[in-house]
Order: structure tokens, then sequence, then C-alpha cells
């Protein structure tokens, strides 16, 4: 086992969503204050309490959009002893160790995103995206006029791995293709989701090529949306009316293979398995305790990944393990004959939101106030959010 | 200037204007200009270091020095892109990105294009080797089919 100091002492206390949708007409900082403003209001608490921000963005100090200091000045907050900007699953990460460190007692996290100029020809003739996309600060761009650097944070390399991976264990799309089938089945279900209707296998084999292998239901669903989170300590959330959900355990994860993705390390080499591995050294929790889990679904391909790295099954194994674990009469996952999957939708069916609104659902389910969408008696849940390469991470929630 | 004089850095970065160039990758550039292909080689480990990074993460030497490769490898993995980033433009055949793992050492990737082959035909695993191909300035680096290039020297 590691060390795990953090067990149980800090919580989340707030959670806030903007809607989702793919063309709303506002600013990524307008969606952020929105997601803000309705986690403080959940939490209960006065915004004059935070004393820390996460806001959104790939580089320290990204501007334009909701980072944190447009964050910060928008929302009228005094005084914070800790800031940064985050992305993907490590931003959750980076907050809850802030509050653990003692560097401040109350978090918020802002996660915004846009339907980008790439992502749609309706986005690109949009002269505000146009505008945002030519100020932003995504970081990602140095690869640009060379071919052989066209990995440099690119998703292309994520289609090469399907193939690579059906290759190597001999294997075909089933595990990708009930993947999409089941994030579906649940957006289906959520009233906040994009995608409002649940897709079969036949949906998923005819959808547009884009990256051979990869099609279309292979990939999330770009929006227009903003999250958010506030954490606290453990002590402080108990003072509040809110049920606290716990952080049990928590792991980032990095492997060598640096910048040019190319140059992928095996299948389960990759980031994912190095966070989920440091999450069960870990966790007092075991697999079999899970009620819901919530693997990263930017591409199909990660949330296998992430469900493999968990260990539901032995690598190369999700389309057996998948087949073995569906629910028919729901279309759905029941992963050890139990363990419910995305029960949101993930980005595949509710929109693109780096994963901030899988901690979000992981948070309402765990209250248990979700209503007609509530799994019953939910107490545990494991997140495990990021990329191949970069940004992976995996979090155990618990409540009492 | 005579044909072998390697050119200086202002003649590297006139080619490349759109290429982040820096001190660490400059000679890969200037290589590439003059049709070779080189990678970074640990002079005391014999690592070959790729990207370009002026130290060996081997045995953390800095007696690193851009070497030319031998161009054979195989299709580590590959995607076909049916659809660009940018939404406006228009493709007529999917655009072939492959990462080849070069003879030189496992998991040594150079990420290029496929060419004299017909798209269906590409498979993981495949044997390649290094052509030129008349594109960027003044040819840009890609692979073909070995057997290809072995028809090819025995016609």
């Amino acid at each position: 086992m590691a060390r795990n100091p953090l067990k149980d002492r800090l919580a989340v206390i707030g959670v806030g969503s903007t809607p989702y949708g793919r063309d709303l007409r506002r600013s990524e900082l307008s969606l952020g204050l929105e997601a803000a403003v309705h986690a403080i209001e959940d939490a209960g608490i006065d915004r004059q309490e935070i004393d820390g921000i996460c806001g959104s963005g790939m580089t320290p100090l990204a501007m334009g959009g909701a980072g944190f200091l447009s964050l910060q000045g928008a929302l009228g907050i005094e005084r914070t002893t800790w800031v940064k900007n985050g992305w993907l699953g490590s931003a959750f990460v980076y907050a809850a160790e802030a509050v653990f460190s003692g560097l401040c007692d109350t978090v918020l996290v802002v996660q915004t995103y846009l339907r980008d100029i790439n992502m749609s020809r309706s986005a690109a003739s949009d002269p505000f995206r146009l505008r945002a996309a030519q100020f932003s600060d995504v970081g990602g761009d140095v690869g640009m006029g060379d071919f052989a650097r066209r990995w440099l944070h690119s998703g292309e390399p994520y289609a090469g791995w399907i193939r690579r991976y059906m290759k190597d264990y001999a294997t075909d799309k089933k595990a990708f293709a009930l993947m999409a089938v089941n994030n579906r089945s649940h957006g289906a279900r959520n009233p906040d989701a994009v995608m409002k209707t649940p897709i079969t296998l036949d949906d998923y084999d005819n959808s547009r090529m884009i990256w051979d292998p990869m099609q279309m239901l292979d990939m999330d669903v770009p929006v227009d949306c903003g999250e958010a989170v506030i954490i606290t300590t453990a002590e402080r959330a108990r003072d509040l009316d809110v049920k606290p959900v716990y952080i049990h355990a928590m792991s980032l994860g990095g492997s060598r293979v640096g910048e040019f993705y190319e140059n992928t390390l095996g299948w389960t080499e990759n980031a994912f398995w190095i966070a989920l591995g440091g999450l069960w050294d870990r966790s007092d929790l075991k697999i079999g305790d899970l009620d819901i889990f919530f693997p990263y679904d930017g591409y199909s391909v990660d949330a296998v990944a992430v469900t493999e790295a968990a260990g539901f099954c032995k690598p190369g194994e999700a389309g057996d393990c998948f087949t073995d674990s569906w629910d028919r009469k729901n279309q759905i996952l029941r992963l050890n004959g139990r363990t419910l999957v995305t029960t949101h939708g993930g980005g595949l069916a509710m929109g693109r939101a780096g994963g901030a609104n899988f901690y979000a659902e992981a948070v309402r389910q765990l209250r248990g106030n979700e209503g007609h969408r509530q799994v019953p008696g939910a107490k545990t849940a494991l997140i495990g959010i990021g990329s191949f390469f970069h940004d992976p991470a995996a979090v155990m929630l618990r409540v009492d | 200037m005579s044909a072998h004089e390697p050119l200086s850095d202002h003649d590297v970065f006139a080619l490349f204007p759109n290429v982040m160039i820096d001190r660490d990758n400059i000679a890969h550039y200037r290589a590439l200009a003059a049709g070779h292909l080189a990678i970074n080689r640990c002079g005391d480990c014999g690592y070959w270091v790729y990207p370009h990074r002026p130290m060996c993460p081997e045995c953390l030497s800095w007696n690193v020095t851009p070497t030319e490769v031998s161009g054979q490898g195989r299709v580590f993995m590959f995607t076909l892109i049916h659809q660009l980033r940018d939404p406006h433009s228009n493709i007529m055949e999917p655009v072939v990105v492959a990462a080849i793992e070069l003879v030189e050492q496992a998991g040594l990737r150079y990420l290029s294009r496929i060419v004299n082959c017909p798209l269906e035909e590409i498979t993981l695993d495949m044997p390649v080797s290094l052509t030129w191909i008349p594109e960027g300035a003044p040819r840009s680096p890609a692979f073909e089919p070995a057997s290809a290039q072995g028809l090819e020297a025995r016609g």
C-alpha cells in the first residue's frame, strides 16, 4: 500500500452545471460563472468562503476563457491563497490537494467547454467562435508545420490504437461499440444530455468514418457547457446542510512516453494504468465495492482502456467482459453483474466536458437525490479521466 | 555556397517557416533539407533519442548527435483521416498517418506518410522503407512497402 493521508478527509460540497447545447450563444466565462454560482448555491456557503480557484485551461495563465484570474474578478471573490488552471481529470485532483495541503480551505473548480471551430462546419462559420479560437490559449499547436509532429497533442493516435488493440488481442470493435451504446442508453434517460436518443449496434457500425477505424459514434459530442465543483475539508463539510461526498483516494499518472504520441508505450503501460494502479494502492475500497464506474469517454477507446486499467477484466478482454455484462433489457453495462457505468451518458451522450460532468454526476448520485435516474443505494463511485499520454486522474468518491 | 556546405541556421529557418525550430531540433531539419533522416543518438550508450532532446534519457549523457537512420522499419500504427481538423477542407481520399517503428530500436517511431501502396493494402507490422516525396522544402520523408523498393531495385 502507498501512503494515503488524505483518505476521507476532503469532501465535495457543491456541484453546479449549465445547460448543455450545441450553440448556447454564450462565452466560456459566462458558462463558467453560471456553473460556479450554481455550485456555490448548492453548497450553501457564502462565496467569500472560497479561497482557492482552479480555472479552465491547459496553461498556467490561460486567458480569454474561464481562467482563474477572470473567474475571481467576475465572481467578486476578495481573497484567494491558491489558484491554478487545469483540465481533464487532473484539475479536480490539483484542487483537492491544495485543500489538503492547507494552502486553501474551500476550493472552486470551474471547467468550461465550447464547441470548437475545428469540430464542425457550422461552428467554423460562427464569428464569435472564430474570434475566440484566434485568441485562445490551448497550448497544443506546436506540432503544426511538420507532418512528423502531427501527433503532438493529437487525437489521431487513439484511432491508431483501436486498430493496434484489435490486432494484438485478436478482437473486434465490440468493446468500443457496447461502451458507446451504454453511454447513449444512459444519455437517453438524462434530460440534460444533448443526445437524447439511444443507439443500436447497427447505428454504431454505420456511423461516419472519421479517423479510420475510429467512427463518429466513438467520439464525444462537441457542446457548449460549464461545470463547477467545490471541495473543502471533511470537518467543514459536516457543518453544512449538504451530504458530504468524501474523497477516499486519488492518483494522477505519468509515463515516460513524452510528447510525441507515436512513441506510445504498450497498451497496458499507458498513463491510465499508472493512475488506476496508484488509486488501488491507496484505496481501502476494492473493485467489487463499486456501485458506479465512470471511465472517461473522450473517445470510446479511452473508456475501454480505463475499464481494463481499473481491473474489470484482463487487457484485451473488454469485448467479452462487456458482452457478459450486458443488460439486454436496458441496453447498458452491469460490470461484475452490478456496477453501472457512466450513468449520465458521458461525453458520448451528455456532451464533451473533458470529464467534468463525470465528477458532477458521481456527486449527485452519491447524494442520492437523482429521482428516476437514481442508482439505488449508491455509496461508491470510481472516476477515471484523462489521456493515454497526459493528465490522467483516478478518484474514488464515497458517502457514509 | 557549395552543395556540400551545411545550411546556415538562417537558411533552415527560412526553409521551414511554420515549424517550431529550436536549438535542440535544428540539426534534424538541416538534415531533412539535405535529404537525410537523422535522429539524435547517444554517443555513450548508443540509445536513439527521439523526439529531439539534448540529453539521453537512458544514461543522462549530453553526448547526443544527430545520426542518419537506415530508413527501414515497420508500420506500428496508422489511421486514415477521412475528415481533417479544418472542417472546410475537403479531401478526395483519406490521408494516411502512420507511426513507423524504425529497425534501429524498439519503440523508436517516426510519424510519416505511406506512399506507393493502395490504402486497403496497408497493414500493421508491414515492412516499409524510407523514400522522399516532392512536398515541403524541398522534399519530405515518406515510407513505402519494403517490397516495392525491392521490386524497383530488381527491375
